[in-house]
């Protein structure tokens, strides 16, 4: 019995799995960020963008970004659902 | 000087908020390091999606960025041989050929297999001379991050160097590898978030690449046409690129440098290591997008870069004037962040490189042996502490070498180059022994410093410092290759029961994986293929 508690000490840690799902992060910050960028590019004049050659970089990256960290999100979770 | 970008208040939320994400993902991981195979070796237990992404993003330093920008402002095209040449063969060639004896042997680093399959001496040589120029390298990055902190917010140098250092020594002290590996994969997001709309913003100007080869001299849009001439960009010739930075500076780097292959011995098992550099190859293809065009860009949009500008312009500059020049604050930010990242991926890839071997391979092989897992774990700890403080030191001494890039090569053709002579004849070929592995180590090191004093004594000449390189590494990986194998005739051979696991021919072959596309051998040869075929494509 003893020994058998000891192996499982020894194997605690990062094996324990579920340590840290990355794409939370990931899709956390991505998504954050995508939103602060647009609703900042909604909220700004043309002319920061002038050097852009007049793309609204703000906006469409923002756009992006936040689809692309929903997506980690929506992947996330679906995995956490399919888990459970 | 009053500071080359001002950024407002945006663009400090973007940068804190990546900040405050690195502590955190070392903060929840804090409580899983409980032993030194969790906090060295994230308790091998990564999938090779996130091993892959860290192993590129681990080389994907500051060096990589700003340097590959400025190389390309000044060579052109021929800058791109830097991936497709020397990085996607060495890449596959790790996970296809040397993954099964790295991962395989469970050696815990890099010195440590070089224990095994030679000699003390052989370990104690590399693991030295390993700790000495991660130190380096992490002083490199430090300095160059330090450099941007002072052009972009005036910040003193200093300053940032301590700024840095702190965060790099929180998340690694907390997280050890897990940290390092974890907040390179969000590094690897970044950098392509934040770089691409300058690649966009830039051909959009120019007028695309049909832009390029009507603005630029011809030498700069091609890869390898001019390598044989006298209007060759790079100053060196074909044999020097394929052999000297092909074949031995990035195999020699690639295969055998502990800071990248300490991500493929944090996977979960020996499939997934395996794929794990053949995973990052695939974007390693693809990162000359956000490295040449800009550079090429630079060329034609800033003032500062116009061909006819005097040699002694600054080409490490030319990044951060491109986001001067087209990212308005919002998506500045997010730019600068994401070199931000990309340095601290550089730092604390060389700590916790640092903090293993110093640990494993000098503390516990040389001072005190047969302590329990727990007391290493300790010091491993203390040793992430004084790695960062060595780095901080070394910050300064990086500061007298102008162009960073070169330097870099130059310490790793003293060290890895030989280096990989050692592995290959170790791994591929039985009956290399311990005193030959040590004395071809030692002479292939004494070679690429003796190359290079006669370099700059004068008594070698090449036609550029690059040049020097190159050809410094092929000989300093010529002579340990012929050293080892004649030392190795003459000293007596190892039991060949003791080499199980750690050659080729005394090896079980694993299995091949089930599924045709789990398997690295095909993953490889589809990188290779891509690799010549982006080659042919802009020769």
């Amino acid at each position: 019995m003893d020994a058998k508690i000891k192996a499982t000490e020894q194997e605690t840690g990062m094996k324990q799995g579920h340590v840290l799902d990355l794409k939370l992060p990931i899709g956390w910050l991505l998504s954050i960020y995508g939103l602060g960028l647009g609703v900042y590019g909604l909220v700004t004049g043309k002319e920061i963008y002038e050097k852009s050659l007049g793309v609204n970089v703000n906006l469409i990256w923002g756009i992006l970004m936040l689809a692309v960290g929903a997506g980690f999100l929506l992947t996330a979770f679906l995995k956490r659902g399919a888990k459970g | 000087m009053a500071p080359v970008i001002t950024l407002n208040a945006i663009d400090y939320a973007i940068i804190s908020g990546y900040i405050l994400v690195m502590i955190l993902v070392g903060y929840s991981l804090k409580k899983y390091m409980k032993t030194g195979e969790d906090f060295f070796l994230s308790g091998r237990s990564l999938p090779g999606w996130i091993t892959g992404l860290a192993f590129l993003s681990a080389n994907l330093g500051a060096l990589e960025v700003i340097g590959m920008v400025a190389n390309s402002a000044k060579y052109g095209i021929a800058t791109v041989h830097f991936y497709w040449v020397g990085a996607i063969p060495a890449m596959v060639f790790l996970g296809i050929f040397m993954m099964p004896f790295y991962y395989g042997s469970r050696v815990k680093t890099v010195p440590e297999y070089l224990k095994l399959r030679y000699n003390e001496a052989t370990r104690g040589l590399n693991a030295i001379s390993f700790a000495i120029m991660t130190v380096l390298m992490s002083g490199i990055s430090l300095y160059a991050m330090a450099l941007l902190f002072k052009l972009m917010l005036g910040w003193s140098l200093t300053g940032s160097i301590l700024f840095g250092a702190v965060v790099v020594l929180i998340y690694v002290f907390w997280g050890g590898l897990s940290s390092s590996i974890y907040n390179e994969v969000i590094q690897f997001f970044l950098i392509w978030l934040g770089l691409t709309p300058i690649v966009f913003l830039g051909l959009r100007e120019v007028g695309g690449f049909a832009g390029f080869v009507a603005k630029l001299k011809e030498p700069l849009l091609h890869s390898v046409k001019f390598l044989g001439t006298s209007n060759n960009p790079l100053g060196v010739d074909w044999f020097g690129v394929v052999f000297g930075l092909g074949f031995v500076l990035s195999f020699g780097y690639w295969t055998t440098d502990f800071l990248v292959v300490q991500r493929a011995l944090a996977s979960k098992n020996i499939n997934s290591a395996r794929m794990t550099p053949i995973i990052a190859a695939f974007p390693k293809m693809l990162v000359p997008v956000i490295v040449v065009i800009p550079g090429l860009v630079a060329l034609l949009v800033l003032p500062e870069f116009s061909q006819s500008a005097l040699p002694s312009t600054e080409y490490n500059s030319a990044l951060i004037l491109l986001m001067k020049h087209y990212l308005p604050n919002g998506v500045l930010g997010l730019a600068i962040t994401a070199l931000l990242a990309s340095f601290m991926s550089g730092m604390a890839g060389n700590v916790t490189a640092f903090n293993t071997i110093w640990t494993y391979d000098i503390y516990g092989s040389y001072i005190r042996k047969g302590k329990p897992d727990s007391h290493y774990l300790k010091m491993g700890k203390y040793a992430t502490v004084f790695g960062v403080a060595i780095s901080v030191g070394t910050a300064y001494i990086v500061q007298s070498f102008p162009n960073l890039m070169d330097y870099m090569q130059l310490v790793f053709s003293f060290f890895n180059a030989p280096l990989f002579a050692t592995f290959l004849l170790g791994m591929f070929w039985s009956g290399a022994t311990g005193w030959g592995g040590f004395f071809g180590l030692l002479f292939g090191i004494l070679t690429a410093a003796g190359h290079y004093i006669l370099y700059k004594l004068g008594a070698l000449h090449y036609a550029s410092d690059m040049a020097a390189n190159f050809y410094q590494a092929w000989w300093a990986w010529l002579t340990d290759f012929v050293v080892t194998i004649g030392v190795s005739l003459f000293t007596k051979k190892r039991d060949r029961a003791d080499l199980v696991g750690l050659v080729f021919g005394l090896t079980p072959r694993a299995k091949a994986a089930a599924r045709w596309l789990a398997r690295p051998a095909v993953w490889g040869t589809l990188a290779i293929i891509i690799a010549a075929v982006l080659n042919i494509l802009f020769w």
